[in-house]
């Protein structure tokens, strides 16, 4: 026999409602899923499915640098779980930059490293000898392809290539990531290797040669191989904790071109400049953690510690720490930042050789980021999530500004006619950026 | 046996991991916290990218959190 309802479903309106309220959770439900996922939903406009992040950062030292920095990010997660990653950055820089000598009691005169007759300056007394003529634009670009091979097993794949007037690198990566433990863990491990090619402006100098004398050669390449071993551990409910362990070596021309050092004589009197000269190769190894805890639905916080060293004797550790107070409904959210850094000087970092001395390695710089110094970062960012673009269900508009202070901490004994001289001037900068995504 | 800072940090934050791996965790349905924004580890790349960029152009240290690679003739 076959039961037929008495009233057709369909005809039905109380059940009728019903069924179109479990239709419309489902589908709701499956919208917050695709959201969560990071799945664009499907539309037909130009990036209509792709996730769109982009910056305008402006950054100004004291007295040198500055520089212009537009940077965008797309993004898109296909249905079979891939992901592709394109992005886009060009910088603009223009000001004095240091060129490493020591200031003087007495003027000094240098040429840029192009050489021109308009590009000679001089420096007062006092005062720390900077290139004013420099500038340089760089564009690079980038990308990723992320492609799970089963269900617990995922690889990527990425490169990027950046063009300076000078200076032109290109870096292809792999890495391979597995969870386990009911995705709570996942451990990955990634290579990549960077090879750096560089046609300085007027050449490239011989690493320890005069400056005024001009020995000059012509390009020169860096090589670079990294790994990059990582354990990702979901702790509890609220708490995501991150380890890595990397290393790098790179090998070739690893100076500065545009860097010298002073030669005074044992009264403080500067008798000459010399390039600096660092050694070819150089291995790195990093230990990086990072936790991020939701201690409340409106305070989280991720707090990341670093220590890095290398072959040329510099031991660094790094401490930032990111806070965030959403309200509004999480439609509004600042985050304050704090870093903080030192790091110690290269074992052939020197501020001035005398001219009495030989160097026992060789090797000589100073280059004062190689030198031993605290830096301290404060920061603040303020977004605000807004009505979606298209089909998109949000965006979201942001400001943010940081200070960055260089301080010098360790001084050497100098010579009586370099008192009264700051050696060590170190370094204030700011960054502020707007951002918008959607 | 004398252990550098760099292997200390490496046993502590290793073994805390490891030990974490098999009695820590979550379940599926109580990853809601987790899968917010905030608690991506890439929740920020471009302010990540344009600090490490600064960073890189006037320090000796990068890399870590990724790849140490530059990409600048800054440095």
């Amino acid at each position: 026999m076959q039961l037929r309802p008495k009233i057709p479903l369909a005809k039905c309106p109380k059940t009728r409602r019903r069924l179109m309220a479990a239709s419309c959770a489902l589908l709701s439900a499956g919208a917050a899923r695709s959201q969560e996922a990071g799945v664009a939903p499907v539309g037909t406009g130009l990036l209509e499915d792709w996730s769109v992040d982009s910056a305008l950062a402006y950054y100004h030292e004291d007295g040198r640098v500055q520089a212009v920095e537009p940077v965008v990010n797309v993004s898109k997660v296909l249905a079979d779980g891939q992901s592709l990653n394109f992005n886009a950055t060009f910088d603009a820089l223009s000001g004095a930059s240091p060129n490493g000598a020591l200031p003087s009691h007495s003027p000094q005169t240098f040429t840029s490293p192009s050489g021109k007759a308009a590009h000679v300056y001089t420096i007062a007394p006092g005062q720390l000898p900077a290139d004013p003529h420099y500038s340089d634009t760089r564009f690079a670009a980038g990308g990723n392809w992320t492609l799970p091979l089963n269900r617990v097993d995922q690889l990527s794949v990425g490169g990027k290539f950046s063009v300076e007037d000078d200076f032109v690198s290109a870096t292809v990566d792999a890495s391979i990531a597995h969870d386990f433990n009911h995705k709570n863990t996942t451990l990955s491990f990634g290579i990549y290797n960077e090879y750096d090619s560089l046609h300085p402006v007027g050449n490239t100098p011989v690493p320890g040669s005069d400056f005024v004398s001009l020995v000059r050669t012509g390009g020169k390449s860096k090589d670079g191989v990294g790994a990059l071993l990582g354990v990702t551990q979901v702790m509890t409910r609220t708490w995501l904790s991150e380890f890595n362990l990397s290393v790098d070596r790179f090998t070739g021309y690893l100076n500065d071109p545009y860097k010298i050092t002073s030669i005074i004589d044992s009264a403080g009197n500067t008798t000459g400049y010399e390039y600096v000269s660092r050694p070819d190769q150089r291995m790195r190894k990093s230990v990086y953690w990072e936790n991020r805890v939701a201690w409340t639905s409106q305070l989280s916080t991720a707090l990341s510690l670093r220590y890095m060293s290398d072959d040329w004797a510099v031991r660094s550790d790094t401490a930032q720490l990111h806070l965030r107070w959403s309200w509004s409904n999480r439609e509004q959210y600042v985050e304050p930042t704090f870093r903080w850094y030192r790091q110690t000087a290269a074992d052939f970092y020197t501020p001035f050789i005398l001219d009495s001395a030989k160097q026992s390695t060789g090797f000589e710089s100073a280059d004062s980021r190689l030198g031993a110094f605290r830096a301290l970062t404060y920061g603040v960012k303020y977004a605000h999530k807004l009505p979606g673009l298209g089909s998109r269900a949000e965006s979201e508009f942001s400001i943010r500004a940081e200070y960055y202070q260089q301080t010098f901490n360790e001084h050497v004994p100098v010579p009586s006619g370099l008192q009264g001289l700051d050696l060590y001037p170190g370094l204030k900068a700011a960054l502020v950026q707007l951002g918008y995504r959607f | 046996m004398k252990l550098d800072r760099l292997s200390f940090l490496c046993l502590v934050a290793g073994s805390a991991l490891v030990a974490g791996c098999s009695s820590l965790g979550v379940k599926p349905w109580q990853r809601d916290v987790l899968a917010r924004e905030e608690m991506r580890l890439d929740a920020n790349p471009l302010d990540a990218a344009i600090d490490d960029h600064m960073y890189f152009s006037k320090e000796a240290s990068s890399g870590g959190r990724s790849f140490a690679g530059g990409g600048c003739g800054c440095n």
